[in-house]
Order: C-alpha cells, then sequence, then structure tokens
C-alpha cells in the first residue's frame, strides 16, 4: 500500500506540484477579493472624492487643491470634536485599563462563585451598544430615571439632575459607559496573561520575602505587560472609532458638547450632504488608524514569535 | 492562615460596585417593561411596580413590530455568518497549514482590515452599494457584515488550525486518503468546535450591529432589530418606555444568555485568536 501510493505520487511529480503551488493562492483569493470589493473600493472612492469638488448629491467634478482638507481644518467644529475625540479615547480606554487590572486579578483568584462573578462582567460585551446606550438613557433620564430615583433614595442627591441635558455632565456620564462596555474585553486579555503566568515563580518570591506589592509590581506587571499592550492598542483603536453609545444618547448634543470626530463624521455626510468635507474627514481617520494597526500589528508579531 | 468564606466575601465586596452597575440596566429594563403605562411617567419613579404586566410585551410586539425585524436580523446574521465561513475557512486553511510566497503579507492585510471600523467607511459603503443598486436590500448588509468580520474569522480559525497536529492528516495521506477525504474526515470534525465558536462571534457581532443597517436600510419593513428598536426611541416626542425596554429585553436576552452558556469557549477562543 505504502509503496504503492509513493510510486502513484512519484509518477505525477509535474501536475501534483502546480496544484500544490497554486492552492493556497486559490484558497485565500475569495477572501481577498471581498476585501478588496467591499473594503478597499470605498477607501479608494472617499479618497479620490476628497480631492475633488463634490455636490451633495456625490457628483465629483474638477480636482480641487485640497479644498475639501482646507474647509475641514477650519471648519469651526473641527477642532473641538478633535479633543472631544481625544478626551473620549484617553479617558476611556486609561480608565478602562486601570480598572480592568485589578478586576482581572480578582477574577485570577480562587473563591466561592467566580464563575458567576466571571459570567456578570462579561454580560455588558454580549449587549449591543445600541441597546445599552437605549437603556441607559432612559435610566438618566431627569424625571423618570432610575438614577436620580436611586440617588435621591440614599440621600446623595437633592434635585434630580437632566443627566445628558446638562453639558457639564453628559460627556462624563457618556466616558463612564463608555468604561463600562470596554472592560469585559479588556479584562478577557489580561486574564489569559495571567493564566499564563507559572505559580511557582510567585511561591519563590514570596519565600524570598516578596510583598504582595511588590509581587505584583516586579513579576505580575512585566509579565503581562504584552498583553497589556495589546488592549491599550485594541481599545484605542475601539473607542476611538465608537458610535452607538453616543449616536444613542445624545447624537451630540447638547450643543454639540459631545460630538466626536465619528458622530460629527456621520452628520457631515448623511445630515448635512456635506460629501466633500466627510469624505476629507473619513480619509483622515482611514490614516490615523492605518498609523495605530501598524502598531498593533508590530505589537502582535513580536508576541507571536515570542510564544511560538 | 487564608480563610476561603472570609476571602470570597471580600472578593464579592470589591466587585460589588461593578457588579451593580452592570447589572442596573438589566433591572430598569425588567422594571420598567412590566409596569402599567401610569406607573412608568410617575414622579417619584419606583422599581417594583403594583402589578407585574406582561401584557406589555403582547402590546410591544404588536405595536412595535418587532416580529418582521426579529426575522430580519435573523435572516441576515445567519447568512451573513454562512457566508463569512464559506469564505474564511479556506484561507484560514492555507494561512495556517501551508508554506506560500506572501504569506506573512496576507496575515499583516488581516491584521489592517481587523482594524477598519464601518463607522469610517460608511460613506464609500453607502455610495458602492448604491452604485449596485443594493440600497435599502438585506443583501447589502449581508455583503458588509461578511466583509468586516472576515479578517477577523479567518485570523481567529488559524490561530485554531495551528494547534491542530498536522500529524493525523500525514498519516491519512500515507493510508491513501484523498485530500477532500482528509479534509472532510480529518480536518473539519476536529476544527469544528473552533468553527462553532467563530460562528457565534460573527452572527453576535450581526446581530448588534448598527451603523450599517441605519445607513444602509431605508424602509421599516427592512428594519433589523437594533434599527426597529431605535427608531422607537430616536426622533420622538413621545417615546414608550415600557414598550422600548420590552423590546430591549427581548433583544439581548438571548444573546447574553447564549454568551454567558458559552463564556467558557469563547473566551478562550478569543484569546486564542486576540492575542496569538
Amino acid at each position: 500500500m505504502g509503496v504503492g501510493g509513493a510510486v502513484h505520487r512519484a509518477k505525477t511529480p509535474s501536475n501534483g506540484k502546480i496544484g500544490r503551488a497554486s492552492a493556497p493562492y486559490l484558497l485565500i483569493l475569495p477572501s481577498i477579493l471581498f476585501a478588496f470589493w467591499i473594503i478597499g473600493y470605498p477607501i479608494y472612492d472617499m479618497a479620490n472624492m476628497s480631492v475633488h469638488a463634490v455636490n451633495r448629491f456625490g457628483k465629483t467634478a474638477a480636482f480641487n487643491d485640497f479644498a475639501n482638507y482646507q474647509r475641514l481644518f477650519s471648519h469651526q467644529l473641527f477642532i473641538g470634536c478633535l479633543i472631544r475625540t481625544l478626551v473620549w479615547t484617553v479617558f476611556v480606554v486609561g480608565g478602562t485599563v486601570l480598572l480592568s487590572v485589578p478586576i482581572a486579578l480578582i477574577l485570577n483568584e480562587k473563591f466561592f462563585g467566580r464563575t458567576l462573578a466571571r459570567i456578570i462582567i462579561m454580560l455588558p460585551w454580549a449587549v449591543s451598544l445600541t441597546m445599552t446606550g437605549i437603556v441607559w438613557r432612559w435610566s438618566l433620564n431627569g424625571q423618570f430615571g432610575m438614577v436620580n430615583a436611586t440617588l435621591a433614595n440614599f440621600g446623595l442627591q437633592d434635585t434630580p439632575v437632566e443627566w445628558l441635558a446638562t453639558s457639564t455632565t453628559a460627556f462624563p456620564i457618556l466616558i463612564a459607559i463608555g468604561i463600562l462596555v470596554s472592560i469585559p474585553f479588556t479584562v478577557t486579555v489580561i486574564l489569559g496573561g495571567l493564566s499564563s503566568l507559572q505559580a511557582d515563580v510567585f511561591e519563590a518570591a514570596k519565600i524570598d520575602g516578596a510583598s504582595g506589592w511588590q509581587r505584583f509590581r516586579y513579576l505580575t506587571l512585566p509579565l503581562i505587560r504584552p498583553f497589556l499592550n495589546i488592549v491599550l492598542v485594541l481599545n484605542f483603536i475601539y473607542v476611538f472609532n465608537s458610535f452607538p453609545l453616543i449616536w444613542v444618547m445624545t447624537q451630540g448634543d447638547p450643543a454639540n458638547s459631545t460630538d466626536i470626530l465619528v458622530t460629527w463624521l456621520y452628520k457631515l455626510a448623511f445630515r448635512y450632504g456635506e460629501l466633500g468635507i466627510a469624505s476629507a474627514l473619513s480619509i483622515v481617520m482611514f490614516l490615523i488608524l492605518l498609523a495605530l494597526t501598524i502598531v498593533y500589528a508590530a505589537l502582535a508579531m513580536r508576541n507571536e514569535r515570542s510564544t511560538a | 492562615m487564608e480563610n476561603p468564606v472570609r476571602k470570597s466575601l471580600l472578593m464579592w465586596l470589591f466587585l460589588s460596585p461593578l457588579v451593580i452597575v452592570i447589572l442596573f440596566p438589566f433591572a430598569v429594563m425588567v422594571s420598567t417593561a412590566v409596569k402599567p403605562r401610569v406607573e412608568v411617567l410617575m414622579y417619584p419613579p419606583r422599581w417594583f411596580p403594583s402589578e407585574i404586566r406582561l401584557q406589555n410585551f403582547v402590546d410591544m410586539w404588536q405595536a412595535t413590530r418587532l416580529g418582521p425585524a426579529v426575522m430580519n436580523s435573523l435572516l441576515v446574521s445567519i447568512a451573513a455568518t454562512v457566508l463569512c465561513l464559506l469564505v474564511a475557512i479556506p484561507a484560514a486553511y492555507a494561512a495556517s497549514r501551508m508554506e506560500f510566497t506572501g504569506r506573512k503579507l496576507f496575515r499583516q492585510f488581516l491584521l489592517v482590515t481587523q482594524m477598519l471600523s464601518p463607522i469610517v467607511l460608511v460613506l464609500g459603503i453607502f455610495r458602492l452599494m448604491a452604485k449596485m443598486g443594493f440600497v435599502d436590500q438585506l443583501p447589502a448588509l449581508v455583503l458588509a457584515y461578511v466583509a468586516f468580520n472576515l479578517a477577523f474569522s479567518v485570523w481567529m480559525l488559524q490561530a485554531y488550525f495551528q494547534t491542530i497536529p498536522k500529524e493525523l492528516e500525514e498519516a491519512a495521506k500515507l493510508d491513501g486518503a484523498s485530500t477532500l477525504q482528509r479534509l472532510r474526515l480529518i480536518f473539519l470534525p476536529l476544527a469544528a468546535p473552533a468553527i462553532g465558536i467563530t460562528a457565534v462571534f460573527i452572527f453576535i457581532y450581526c446581530w448588534n450591529e448598527f451603523v450599517l443597517a441605519m445607513t444602509l436600510l431605508r424602509s421599516p419593513e427592512k428594519s433589523t432589530l437594533t434599527l426597529q428598536t431605535f427608531s422607537l426611541v430616536g426622533g420622538r416626542y413621545q417615546v414608550e418606555w415600557d414598550h422600548v425596554m420590552a423590546a430591549t429585553l427581548v433583544a439581548s436576552v438571548p444573546v447574553a444568555v447564549i454568551f454567558a452558556l458559552l463564556q467558557r469557549s469563547l473566551v478562550s477562543g478569543l484569546t486564542v485568536g486576540a492575542v496569538k
């Protein structure tokens, strides 16, 4: 049998080789075509639109010397949205990671009900951001919302607050909810990192008299560093792009005080018909994302090498 | 020295603020969804209604046309999941088990496309679909969902496929099994759990997606579940919150239950896919 097989294979070397050489390309071809069709073409189309004069129905005319970009950068709302996007991203990502590390450490311990605790903490991940936004919008309603009612019950509040209609509270509230929905994914990745640590190293450090804090600072933290890097970059990308929460809860109101680049982009494109500015903004954001992605790819590849 | 009961209490105490904030919206959903309408808009609001009105769900189902929306969501999500897997599995197989020039480039290409989010491209995608005459058609949504899940799926599947030992297939090859037989009898059964987990992730993504649905769909009878629920809130003076909360419950609970049941394998799947 074995010999026969070998002979049979030896008889058709050229056929087999050609088949084998082209097979991987045939297998990956559909995925590449798909990506070029649905993702590549729109990028090309928007890049093209962004350097041409374009009317509100999307008809492009002459090349216009990057006038769309000039109008974007000099738009009165641009700087505000850009700063808010940075504040939003830095606070949500920073808050998420700061909270997720201790939570992951707790969930990595053995205690009664740990499985239940893990399930509860993963819960916000399963619910769509749209639904989360809708429920919080109702909960934060100034008159009938349960947030005010609960705060009043515990004597923490005298007069009801219109959380989402007040410009000083709306954005911080959005940031807090942004953190809440980013925790599950972040905790998951950090837990993955923690579970890869070897217990004997920690035992040894304990015997040598290292305190809990010392063990965390000089052992745990450096060892989960690669995982922290990855959640930082991935969260940065996700949060930078986060649209549904803000759209559902405030739509950028009151008076654009909660608009970030993505919500403003949507309004420019589909509400104000400013297709030139919108396509320029899309390309700018695409380039920012591309830069972030290259950082991520470098980190991921480095991890892969060290674990392979 | 370490008392397990005391330790457990301490752990739960530390987690309690977060647990409360996470469960709070679920409590609000349930509380509002079963309230009689007059009590929904009563000041001050109370957690417990005078009666538990399950009739709200029936009324909501008819008044909000949630049934067709659920059907649309199911249709789109299943179609996108199947199509995405059909395209992703061969690519993942090649990326994980075959040596070819450009393999590294392909993997980098995957990483980059994985990062692109619909919102940044939504204007271009809308124009593409308009050009193809697909606006307000459910297939437009299916195509877009497949495109945005492909990179993730290929990436996750190939990470899994790498853990399946090649030796089994090589042994079968020596025994004279054809490529197709090897795939069908050896590889696919071993890969089935990975494919299942990837399918769940794609499905949940499609089920929950919002931006593309809002942009590409126009007529109410084509709405998906998220879009239909949002339309009960967005741009209305009078929001019927009891119906809205009942709808969000119906939309969220099935996915949350699937997620909770499969939590362990989903999480381990993701750490294989995301970190490796």
